[in-house]
């Protein structure tokens, strides 16, 4: 057995005990895991088919030569599909790798074994390669699935797809985690504000690029130039991403010698994508560990000095033990550059969907679709604000780990502890969520009722996805993973996404069908229609009260139960 | 076996680990002593590859293990203070993954495996996920797994934390017939009591800089009131500002 296939055999060992140690989860929680999986996975597979099906009504001549607008648009949707997964995995590989390779806590007994750096590269780079690709394969599928349904494509279509998906997410893979090495080399040389500098820089690249080419005017161009235009970069020859594209919708064409050029093109390229990195990891990995152990060993943090050593001054106004346990938790994400970096993410995801906002859409001068762009927008804020919880608050609890006995023996209870969680994760994310709503409302110029209404929505949305957050955090904890993205990965954290996906589903949904069925003059009078507004605003408030304090209240009563 | 050269670590502006010379020949017990932070775990980290000197050089075995750190690792064995362990693998498991890493042959592993959990008193649990082990029992199978490959060097860092009395003296004993066997041991330890069952030669850093080397009797001997060894340790490392 190779030193690295030893590594390898272990992991999966690992994975199939953790597997096998489900059978001691709370048979609820797998029931609704299970069943909140198998129910989201059909349906994104019945919105991409019925999508599809939509899209291919357009241009259709019946002829078999020539491709229809609807197929041009669907071949094109899977291209940015590619593209976006494509840059989806370089991100999330440069952090995983990061915490794979050098924080993990095996790691000190992995180095100090007669393992060869490349050889240890590659064990925990197939470890990078599993945990990242996973939910790109969960929400990959049903859009291929549907996509081979409707354009009618042979098993070859589907074969090919499976082929294609190993050789295509090594190549980010590899690129991320020699991004992930040659950052480790650079990154602890900078002063920590040069660092924010450039993370500040990246998020405005960004930003002022989606500006630029995120035009509405572009994407409402009937003659289809402005789409065109905007997603040629999608097509080019550089990108692995249009080779998988090109691959396996020749293959979907019956084309197999095309299919084929692409899969070994494809293949060939990650082949050496990975050598690179592992040759990348012979040069950088150590020497990068090394430093980054002498940092750790090194790292001064003066008290008073920078805005984290001056937080326990400006929170001296919060009553112990308060504040307290608000220090240490924004000191310990500050400290944790694998969190605020992700962190970092939402910043762009932020940038990026004000930027699309520039120009108020032609179609907002329709009271029908204002209505539906208004109610998608407070969705997406919605959506932004469930995945800020489940990411950073869900595991906070967990992440007082094999350390509770600390706040265990102190003289609080736990009921101040998952209160002091509720209340700093309403306040840290209201403070980006109600941003985004009132910027994007001032963008799209809306109007009183839908500013209110959507107001209304992330303050209570804030509360809800809180107290769902902190109270599933305290009901599910892993006290025995330091790793928050896997804490969220893991059961508990599913769950808690699951429900938190529904919870803001509902009250969307509510909202939505009100203001459409308005416009829609469903109602006989101003009257009942406030009536109805009322009950909607009431309906959402109780809801979220019930998803506040029922998970915080089972919450607290597993802590209190519980023996550490 | 273990041959240091100016061997130095430097975090930023602070000296860790100051120019170390220190020479330790097979089959012998050193003891590495010195307050908390006098530069001990930075040694160690140098010593078995986990930290990249700032200047000189370790072998191990006669090989630089900055130059050849596969054939190096090959002969160490290490024990850290806190054992770092997969939680998720049996001990059974454990081992083999170790087998693996080592490239061990089947067969040995199979013997040698079930010989070593025995006698570190974890066979009966070699088929319980680590996450159920007691400390002291992961640090049992810590020291299971480090003989494995039969090391011709060990490096163990504070030892005794979890043990029982009981298992205390037969990791002593265990470790000591070993070295007569030719095995070189290098402990950090602040247990003064049990180095002085065990040690051949005693190494006292003190602020980075390695002060004095010698057998427990030398050591004894520099103090300027006859004492203990604990007396004549807090005499030379009593700090300049206490």
């Amino acid at each position: 057995m190779t030193r690295a296939k030893a590594i390898l055999w272990a992991k999966i060992r690992i994975g199939r005990n953790q597997v096998a140690s489900v059978r001691h989860e709370s048979k609820l929680k797998v029931a609704v895991v299970s069943v909140s999986a198998v129910l989201l996975w059909i349906a994104a597979f019945a919105a991409f088919y019925g999508a599809f099906q939509w899209l291919k009504q357009f241009g259709a001549d019946n002829s078999d030569t020539t491709m229809g607008l609807g197929e041009i648009i669907m071949s094109r949707m899977l291209s940015v599909f590619a593209l976006a997964l494509f840059f989806m995995l370089l991100f999330s590989n440069t952090l995983i790798a990061f915490s794979t390779i050098y924080r993990a806590r095996e790691n000190a007994y992995l180095v100090q074994a007669p393992i060869a750096w490349w050889e240890y590269f590659l064990a925990r780079f197939v470890e990078c390669v599993a945990f990242s690709s996973w939910a790109t394969a969960y929400l990959g599928s049903p859009m291929i699935l549907a996509y081979g349904l409707v354009q009618g494509a042979s098993i070859i279509f589907y074969v090919a797809a499976i082929g294609f998906y190993l050789p295509f997410i090594s190549i980010p893979a590899a690129i991320g985690a020699v991004v992930a090495m040659v950052l480790v080399r650079v990154f602890p040389r900078l002063p920590r504000g040069s660092m924010i500098g450039v993370g500040i820089i990246a998020v405005w690249c960004l930003f002022m690029y989606m500006r630029g080419n995120l035009s509405m005017d572009k994407l409402a161009d009937p003659n289809f130039q402005g789409i065109q235009q905007l997603l040629a970069p999608t097509q080019s020859w550089l990108l692995p991403s249009h080779w998988s594209a090109r691959g396996v919708l020749a293959a979907a064409e019956g084309q197999v010698a095309e299919s084929l050029f692409f899969f070994l093109l494809l293949t060939s390229n990650a082949f050496v994508a990975v050598f690179l990195a592992a040759g990348a990891a012979q040069l950088l990995f150590y020497p990068g560990w090394s430093d980054l152990l002498g940092n750790d060993m090194n790292r001064k943090t003066p008290p008073g000095r920078g805005w984290v050593g001056r937080i326990d001054i400006t929170l001296r106004w919060m009553p112990e033990p308060y504040r307290a346990l608000v220090t240490k938790d924004i000191k310990l994400f500050w400290r944790d550059p694998a969190q605020w970096s992700q962190f970092v993410i939402f910043f762009g995801i932020m940038a990026v969907y004000i930027a699309s906002l520039r120009d108020r859409p032609v179609a907002m001068e329709s009271a029908f679709w204002r209505t539906w762009i208004v109610c998608l927008n407070i969705g997406a804020c919605t959506l932004i604000l469930a995945t800020l919880t489940s990411r950073f608050i869900f595991p906070l609890i967990s992440l007082e780990g094999r350390r509770f006995w600390v706040i265990g023996l102190a003289p609080l209870t736990y009921r101040q502890l998952i209160w002091q969680k509720f209340w700093l994760s309403v306040s840290s994310t209201s403070a980006f969520t109600i941003t985004l709503v009132l910027l994007s409302c001032y963008m799209l110029e809306v109007d009183a009722i839908f500013f209110a209404l959507s107001l209304y929505s992330i303050v209570i949305t804030n509360f809800g996805l809180s107290g769902l957050s902190v109270g599933l955090g305290s009901l599910y904890p892993n006290f025995q993973e330091d790793n928050p993205a896997r804490i969220v990965s893991g059961m508990g954290g599913t769950l808690n996404f699951l429900l938190s996906m529904g919870y803001i589903t509902l009250i969307i949904a509510a909202q939505t069908t009100m203001m459409v069925t308005e416009v829609l003059g469903v109602y006989r009078s101003p009257s009942h229609f406030h009536a109805t507004l009322v009950l909607v605003v009431a309906g959402m408030a109780v809801l979220s009260a019930v998803t506040t304090f029922l998970p915080m209240r089972l919450g607290l009563r597993n802590l209190d139960q519980s023996e550490y | 076996m273990i041959k240091t050269i100016g061997l130095s670590k430097r975090f930023g502006g602070k000296l860790a680990v100051n120019a170390l010379d220190l020479s330790i020949d097979q089959g012998e017990f050193f003891c590495f002593l010195g307050p908390n932070g006098a530069g001990k775990t930075t040694t160690i980290k140098m010593l078995t590859g986990l930290l990249k000197p700032s200047g000189g050089r370790a072998e191990l075995g006669g090989i630089d293990i900055q130059k050849h750190p596969v054939a190096t690792k090959s002969i160490l064995g290490y024990i850290p203070d806190t054992p770092f362990l997969y939680d998720k693998l049996t001990g059974r498991e454990f081992m083999r993954f170790v087998a693996g890493l080592y490239q061990l042959p089947k067969e040995v592993l199979n013997g040698k495996s079930e010989e070593l959990l025995e006698l570190f008193e974890v066979r009966h649990v070699g088929d319980q996920l680590i996450e159920n082990y007691s400390h002291g029992m992961r640090q049992k199978l810590s020291f299971a797994a480090c003989f494995l490959h039969d090391p011709k060097i060990v490096i163990v860092d504070e030892p005794w934390v979890g043990l029982d009395p009981k298992n205390i003296r037969f990791v002593k004993e265990y470790l000591k017939q070993k070295t007569r066997e030719g095995l070189t041991v290098f402990m950090s330890t602040h247990t003064l009591s049990l180095i002085e069952d065990v040690a051949d030669r005693i190494g006292i850093i003190h602020q980075g800089v390695l002060l004095h080397t010698g057998s427990i009797k030398d050591i004894l001997t520099l103090a300027r009131t006859p004492g203990s060894l604990e007396d004549v340790f807090l005499e030379l490392t009593r700090g300049e500002n206490e």
